[in-house]
């Protein structure tokens, strides 16, 4: 018991990222509201961000830029993950803004953005 | 290095590069956009082939994308099973743009249809770059790609139905994507790389030390790539998204799209897992019966619908359940199988939404009850339809018959009977859907007046033809077909 909460302690980075994901995901299936269910949708992107960038930080580690000529060794981060995370940032936002852009025109064609009056608005047409 | 050294990547480029030029191209001259894409489109069939010719002769190798080498930089991996889904991309995708270029006019509003041609470059330009792409993350990057413009190709129809169903599949597709890079993500915590081949090595040693991890990032991983491929029950986004897209989206999403992510599924599966996983957590017989369900539950949705374009839709969940049976199998049989109907289920699903298309277009009926008579009123496109109907039942003469031929002879090699019995059950159930369409379109009497009907441009006639008669002469004379296919799995199953 104790071996195990001393373990989530240490690893409470990947702990809040789990947390966050469910956080996302919750949100994502239970709300109705389309901008909400896009919210979720970026808080899980961010849960993913949080635990690959908190994989790759060592320790006492610096920004891994290297002094020529100075001679001396460091410990660095592991730049690796930092920069998948940009590439991922870029695709969530573009995600995002493409969601959004569909929920202007929802708006536009049902007059709502309830997922449950749509769902309603459909069922009526078929 | 010669240019002939390049080939993947050039390939890919005269795809993306078209994708960003077209735009223009359409502001310049509208009627340019159609025919400047085809070219482009062309261009990277005859590429692939150089590629393929030079894989089947010589074998698979690596290419490094800037010659960065591989831990550092992004590999491709191009062997027999990437070239293959390259051909079938490159092949079936121009098939489809030429017929697009016509319908298009009247399906899209003025204005968006440079775009449309840039969001199907896009779409092939990633799936060909998933077929052969060696690195985890740059698989995530190219899977996003794909799913925004396969999401925008439904929505640049711009109606009530469109709209809606292509947010849903938009929501579901970012929470698969998300799954699949959380999957990726813990793999690298446990190994320190992205590169498929030194994942595999890194994961042998790991998996003792981090059983949990993997196993997370295995389920995770399954979990968006079958909800990307539409596997049973995660296929809730695709019978809305497929039938309200306009007829060319609607082939390429069923015919190509959706199997990409059968062939990610196998690569990750059998290349980067250790095989110790499948001998303690039976995944692939939850895969089994998944695909089971899907092909059971699938065709009897497809029985019950009115509309032609979802009946296809609902097929399409019947059909992927084919693919993922044959790959859960784990036998060298059903896995040509399954490599097999990916392709000869793309020429069939394409061409049947293409011939719905030219339906609609030329009469404006939707409803499968509406069709009665038509048979006579256009012969070549309802024979078109009977033949495809025939090859998805699996009638011998058509290529349908050869795909399940060996998913029915692999089920068999595993020593799993019962899904013989499923596949053809399967077959029954598909004849129950698809017969009483042509049918009816033949031998029906009809009460009511023929609508009248448009005369069928050339340009969107010619691409249902040359896939009908695809569909016959590999069902005919398929061993090169199955020569390659063969090629394609050979050392995918090596334990």
């Amino acid at each position: 018991m104790i071996d195990t909460l001393a373990n989530l302690f240490h690893n409470f980075y990947y702990l809040t990222a789990m947390i966050l994901f469910v956080i996302g995901f919750h949100t994502l299936l239970t709300h109705n509201n389309l901008i909400k269910k896009v919210m979720g949708m970026n808080i899980m992107d961010v849960a993913i961000f949080l635990l690959l960038v908190s994989v790759g930080y060592v320790q006492g580690g610096r920004a891994p830029i290297f002094e020529a000529g100075a001679g001396s060794v460091h410990t660095y981060v592991n730049p690796l993950p930092s920069a998948l995370i940009l590439t991922g940032i870029v695709v969530a936002v573009s995600v995002t803004a493409f969601a959004l852009a569909l929920i202007t025109k929802v708006y536009q064609h049902y007059g709502t953005l309830d997922a449950e009056e749509i769902m309603q608005i459909r069922s009526r047409e078929l | 290095m010669s240019l002939s050294e390049h080939l993947p990547i050039l390939a890919i480029l005269s795809l993306l590069l078209t994708a960003f030029i077209v735009p223009v191209v359409a502001k310049w001259k509208n009627e340019l956009a159609g025919p400047v894409s085809v070219a482009a489109l062309t261009l990277s069939l005859v590429l692939t082939v150089a590629l393929a010719g030079r894989v089947f002769s010589e074998g698979a190798f690596y290419y490094s994308l800037g010659n960065w080498s591989a831990p550092w930089g992004i590999e491709f991996y191009v062997d027999a099973l990437g070239v293959f889904m390259m051909l079938m991309l490159t092949i079936v995708g121009l098939l489809i743009l030429v017929y697009a270029v016509k319908d298009l006019a009247h399906e899209l509003k003025k204005g968006v249809d440079g775009w449309y041609y840039t969001l199907y470059l896009l779409l092939l330009a990633g799936m060909m770059g998933m077929s052969v792409t060696n690195d985890l993350f740059n698989m995530f990057v190219l899977i996003e790609i794909v799913a925004i413009s396969s999401v925008a190709i439904i929505s640049v129809k711009d109606n009530r139905h469109c709209v809606e169903a292509s947010f849903k599949y938009l929501v579901l597709s970012a929470v698969s994507s998300g799954a699949f890079l959380l999957g990726v993500a813990l793999i690298y915590m446990v190994t320190g790389h992205l590169n498929i081949d030194a994942v595999a090595a890194g994961l042998e040693t790991a998996l003792a030390l981090y059983p949990r991890n993997i196993l997370v990032a295995m389920a995770l991983i399954a979990v968006g790539l079958g909800l990307k491929a539409a596997l049973f029950p995660l296929h809730v986004w695709l019978p809305d998204a497929h039938s309200s897209a306009v007829s060319p989206s609607s082939a390429i999403l069923s015919g190509l799209v959706i199997k990409i992510y059968a062939i990610v599924f196998i690569r990750v599966f059998l290349k980067v897992f250790p095989w110790e996983i499948y001998n303690n957590i039976p995944v692939m017989d939850l895969l089994l019966w998944m695909s089971t369900f899907g092909i059971i539950v699938g065709s009897l949705f497809a029985i019950v619908q009115t509309d032609i374009k979802r009946m296809l839709a609902y097929s399409s969940v019947v059909q992927i359940g084919y693919v993922f049976l044959g790959v859960a199998l784990l036998a060298q049989t059903a896995m040509v199988g399954a490599v097999l109907h990916i392709f000869f289920h793309a020429l069939m699903k394409a061409m049947l939404f293409l011939s719905a298309g030219v339906i609609i277009y030329s009469t404006g009926i939707r409803r499968i009850s509406d069709l009665k008579g038509l048979g006579l009123k256009m012969p070549v496109v309802m024979t078109m339809f009977g033949i495809g109907a025939l090859a998805m039942v699996g009638i011998p003469g058509t290529n349908g018959f050869i795909s399940k031929l060996y998913l029915a002879l692999g089920a068999l090699e595993a020593g799993r009977p019962f899904f013989l019995f499923v596949i053809m059950a399967s077959s029954l159930l598909n004849a129950v859907y698809y017969f009483p369409i042509v049918g009816n379109a033949f031998f029906g009497k009809r009460e009511e007046p023929l609508p009248e009907i448009k005369p069928i441009p050339m340009a969107m006639l010619i691409p249902v033809v040359i896939m009908g008669l695809a569909i016959v002469v590999t069902g005919i004379y398929a061993a090169p077909v199955v020569g390659l296919a063969s090629k394609a799995v050979a050392g995918l199953l090596s334990l």
